[in-house]
């Protein structure tokens, strides 16, 4: 099951690619403005290099000897003067626009024959893959490992330099960038079930490539080519310029820039105008190349339009853009509701421990109290978690059981604070021994980080560092809040490796995480979060990635250094099962809040919430043999689009009209249990 | 790590020889190689002559053995131009491209994991889009109109540095600016890329998990597994130095191979252009391999397949 955080991320980004593509590519352009201003830029000089001939006759290569180097920025010779002559009095401006047209008449055939042939190509060869693939590669790496401009001077020097030679050299030179890039994403498609089901079909090879590979591959090697566009540029500028590119009478940039050289003391105009103009093209096909691949990747672009939640002021906290019903928002239980609610800063009976949290809040005691979590999304800020209260005490074991998706990872982040930088947290607190942990500045906060608050992750092969050996990152703690020598810390790791049973500590202590099993992986990382004997220690989801033998052993071995160092422990999973065999309490987890909470043994056997209720009735039991197993209609809602009310009722058996209007508060519903329902006391009671 | 060097050298060697092989039929297939040895305005005499003494009268075969034994023994002819071996007209030209280039990397890759560690820091942030912005248009600009405005602006208008020359402190800044100023637009987009995608990564929220600085955890966790793609892109710009190379040591007279390369080519000197060509050559099969110890030391996993 995925981690929840992502599949927030995911749904969002989902609806940002379905906006982008309905818009269509111009009016994205014109969204913005940079990218525009470089097409028409690019447009400017393809006008210039069309019409070019048609405009300023033989203005370019007419020599007047009577006035030479005429200064630039002055009329008085007529507009192709305007930005002065050279030592042959021949006007700038004209010359420009002439080398346009030599410069696209090469730039434009290399990069189009570099493109045909080297896509085609890549293609072939990540369609078959084997030898085909394997020769294609070692072309184009031989190709590549060559300077290019070192490879157009030899083939300039033998044959003697022309702009076809120039465009030939060009071309072969850049195939291979695009045969890697075509080789890529074609062989990737390979693999993909559809092109099985073309080749069953007997779809000839070539005709699978254009109909199922070209579309996908195109829009990528498209962007490639632009970018190419600039090197293509600037390689046949620099060999005009070395004398080796383009020849005179024929202008071009380069080798303008060359002539103004031999007169830079007398005349900098003659250097500077070719330069700049070379500078304006290729910058303005990079920002287009840029902004094509950014308008080609949903992913990217929704990262580019992420919106930040209004900054957080009392009492406005849950009046978030995309909620449409402000009263249903609320981010303290119930804060905006006329019912009878649960105050976010007076816990009822509900929440037992916390009624004490304001007050005198027992020691190692972790109090989270109202906590609302916001994403940043295009649209606006999205809450994904909503007004979540619990606590745990030393020595015990919570567990926050909730689908994926229901936010709970995010609660267990936000409390670490760890969340991600499209995530900030709304509003709520967090007591930790009387201090609240969410109100802390960096430095207070990275002080507790291991001796107060710690946290094992789900995946423990990419929650290790893979360049740095184990016993480094085990040493870690020790030397940033103990400041022990390295030698010392390193003991102390060998130590905790044995503690959390990993034989032959001290050899394997200089391994890397990717020579370790999952199950041994898992234990290094509870052996990292536990090092400082923290006072509460988060388990978000510590034994999804393992199999069942070693979640039993990761599990015994939490509950092992929990009763031995006194710590709090909030276990975070999805599985039922866990939970019954080795938390002590339990806080349900539905869209973003706690609908129910009690001890494991009151809230399994006799629950309060419909919603846990259903969840119950889903397992597999031994009194209910051979009926059908129950499960809840419907699906957990999309954090953008939560019910108003209770967000559990389209899909309760009991909803009433009061559920659509008032959202339920977390309210006591018997000794030391609570549920988020109207009719809990009713449920309670039956 | 020895067998991983042994076989990146043998899979080198392929394109090695290729260019060897490149160079040959260069000179003997496209026609008369007299017409790339000697001068345009040399007599049917010379170039019978001529074409006796170096063997181009013998079967291709025959000159084929003979060239590689040559070039197997770094004898790549005279110079036309100085009548010395050219192969050790190269070999002197090298230390001062060799050192323009290694400050050039040098400072290239410091500054681009310092800046792009800042820009993928806070990705979309104000320091993120000026470096962006910056970096793409650095590796946009044409190095030889940048000399000439160095040039221009420092040394004719200013007179604060020379024009050419490698004497002294001063005449490094230019010619090490001009040079560094690709590398270094590529290379900050690479590590910031690289940096983003290391620092969203679990084992640096683990990192500040474990109450870790900020320093600790970008450069201690997030810049080792970010170094790798940085270490590949820095290699290719390695060996496209060679082209600012070209460029940058025409303009500002700086002795080294390119500027000799790009003389031998005006001036017709084959025997020196093939010698500079096949030695800058063997100097980035050299680099490559480098690039994969490097690798090799950065990556333990790396290290692993290359063992097994």
């Amino acid at each position: 099951m995925p981690q929840t955080d992502m599949s927030v991320k995911a749904t969002s980004q989902k609806v940002t690619s379905e906006k982008v593509t309905r818009r269509r590519w111009p009016a994205l352009l014109l969204q913005d403005r940079l990218a525009f201003a470089a097409a028409l830029v690019l447009v400017a000089v393809a006008v210039c290099a069309v019409l070019g001939p048609l405009l300023i006759g033989d203005l370019a290569t007419r020599q007047n000897l009577r006035d030479p180097g005429r200064p630039p920025f002055s009329l008085d010779h007529g507009w192709a003067f305007v930005l002065g002559s050279d030592s042959l009095g021949r006007p700038v401006a004209a010359r420009l626009i002439a080398a346009a047209g030599t410069t696209l008449s090469v730039a434009v055939p290399a990069v189009l024959c570099s493109l045909a042939v080297g896509s085609v190509w890549g293609m072939w060869a990540g369609y078959h893959g084997g030898w085909r693939e394997n020769v294609s590669l070692r072309i184009a790496d031989v190709i590549l490992s060559f300077p290019s401009l070192l490879l157009a001077v030899v083939v300039l020097y033998v044959f003697s330099p022309s702009a076809v030679g120039i465009v030939l050299v060009l071309a072969i030179a850049r195939i291979p960038v695009y045969l890697r890039t075509a080789r890529a994403e074609s062989a990737e498609l390979r693999s993909r079930l559809f092109m099985d089901a073309a080749r069953t079909f007997g779809t000839s090879s070539w005709a699978s490539i254009r109909r199922h590979v070209a579309p996908t591959v195109l829009p990528t090697l498209l962007t490639v080519a632009a970018l190419d566009f600039c090197f293509v540029m600037l390689t046949e500028s620099s060999l005009s310029f070395l004398g080796i590119g383009i020849q005179p009478p024929d202008v071009s940039w380069g080798l303008m820039v060359a002539q103004g050289r031999q007169e830079l003391q007398s005349a900098w105009w003659i250097a500077v105008f070719p330069g700049l103009a070379i500078v304006v093209t290729t910058v303005s096909a990079t920002i287009l190349a840029a902004w094509a691949r950014l308008s080609t990747d949903p992913g990217q672009r929704w990262r580019q339009g992420l919106r930040r939640a209004p900054r957080r002021s009392p009492g406005a906290t849950a009046q978030t853009a995309v909620e449409p019903n402000p009263g249903s928002a609320g981010s303290g239980a119930g804060r905006a509701l006329p019912s009878p609610a649960v105050s976010s800063s007076s816990p009822s009976s509900s929440a037992s421990s916390a009624s004490s949290a304001s007050s005198s809040s027992p020691t190692g005691t972790l109090v989270v109290d109202g906590l609302s979590v916001d994403v940043r999304t295009p649209a606006g800020p999205v809450a994904v978690v909503r007004g979540v209260s619990f606590a745990v005490r030393s020595g015990e074991t919570l567990a926050l059981l909730g689908e994926s998706g229901c936010g709970k990872s995010m609660t267990a982040h936000a409390v670490a604070g760890l969340l991600d930088p499209a995530a900030e947290v709304g509003a709520g607190r967090a007591w930790l021994d009387g201090e609240d942990v969410l109100a802390l500045g960096p430095r207070a906060r990275r002080r507790l980080a291991g001796p107060g608050l710690s946290i094992v992750f789900q995946d423990a092969l990419s929650a290790l560092n893979p360049v740095l050996t184990v016993g480094t990152q085990l040493a870690e703690p020790f030397r940033i809040h103990e400041r022990m020598s390295r030698r010392a810390a390193r003991a102390k790791a060998v130590e905790l490796m044995e503690r959390v049973g990993i034989p032959e500590a001290r050899s394997r202590a200089g391994a890397y995480p990717h020579q370790f099993s999952g199950g041994m992986r898992q234990r290094l990382l509870i052996a990292m979060a536990v090092a400082l004997r923290p006072k509460v220690l988060l388990a978000d989801e510590p034994t999804t990635a393992l199999d069942v033998t070693v979640q039993a052993q990761i599990m015994d071995l939490l509950a092992e250094l929990r009763s031995e160092q006194r710590m709090a422990l909030v276990l975070i999973t999805h599985d039922l099962g866990l939970v019954a065999e080795h938390a002590d309490r339990v806080a349900v987890m539905y869209a973003g809040t706690v609908v129910e909470t009690g001890t494991v043994a009151d809230v399994f056997s006799r629950p309060h919430h419909p919603y846990t209720r259903g969840l119950l009735g889903s397992v597999p039991a031994e009194q209910h043999k051979g009926s059908r197993l129950d499960s809840i209609p419907g699906s957990p809602p999309d954090p953008r689009s939560v019910p108003t009310g209770c967000a559990f009722r389209t899909r309760c058996p009991l909803a009433r009209e009061v559920c659509a209007t008032h959202r339920p508060p977390l309210a006591g519903t018997g000794t030391d249990r609570a549920a988020a329902c109207h009719f809990g006391k009713e449920l309670a009671d039956a | 790590m020895f067998s991983m060097l042994r076989r990146r050298a043998v899979s080198s060697v392929i394109p090695l020889l290729v260019v060897v092989l490149g160079v040959f039929f260069l000179a003997r297939l496209t026609g008369d190689p007299a017409n790339l040895y000697l001068p345009l305005s040399a007599t049917p005499e010379m170039r019978a002559e001529f074409a006796a003494r170096n063997g181009f009268d013998q079967p291709l075969i025959t000159q084929f053995g003979d060239y590689v034994a040559q070039v197997a023994h770094l004898d790549f002819g005279e110079s036309l131009r100085t009548a010395q071996p050219a192969g050790e007209a190269v070999l002197r030209a090298f230390p001062a491209t060799l050192q323009l280039a290694g400050w050039t990397m040098l400072l290239a890759i410091v500054g681009a994991v310092v800046i792009g560690s800042l820009a993928a820091y806070r990705p979309n942030s104000v320091t993120d889009r000026v470096a962006s912005f910056l970096s793409s248009t650095a590796a946009s600009v044409p190095d030889f109109w940048l000399a000439i405005m160095g040039v221009l602006v420092f040394a004719v208008t200013l007179g604060w540095l020379p024009t050419s020359g490698t004497s002294g402190a001063a005449a490094w800044v230019l010619p090490v600016a001009t040079l560094l100023i690709r590398p270094f637009g590529v290379l900050v987009q690479v590590v910031r890329g690289a940096m983003v995608s290391a620092l969203s990564a679990p084992y640096v929220k683990v990192a500040r998990a474990k109450g870790a600085r900020e320093s600790r955890v970008v450069f201690g966790h997030a810049l080792r597994n970010a170094a790798a793609p940085a270490l590949t892109v820095a290699g290719d710009l390695a060996v496209g130095l060679v082209n600012g190379a070209v460029v940058v040591e025409t303009i500002f007279g700086w002795p080294g191979i390119g500027k000799l390369m790009i003389d031998s080519v005006l001036q017709r000197d084959f025997a020196v252009l093939q010698a500079a060509v096949l030695l800058t050559a063997l100097v980035i099969f050299a680099l490559n391999i480098l690039v994969d110890v490097c690798h090799a030391l950065l990556d333990p996993r790396v290290r692993q397949r290359a063992a097994a």
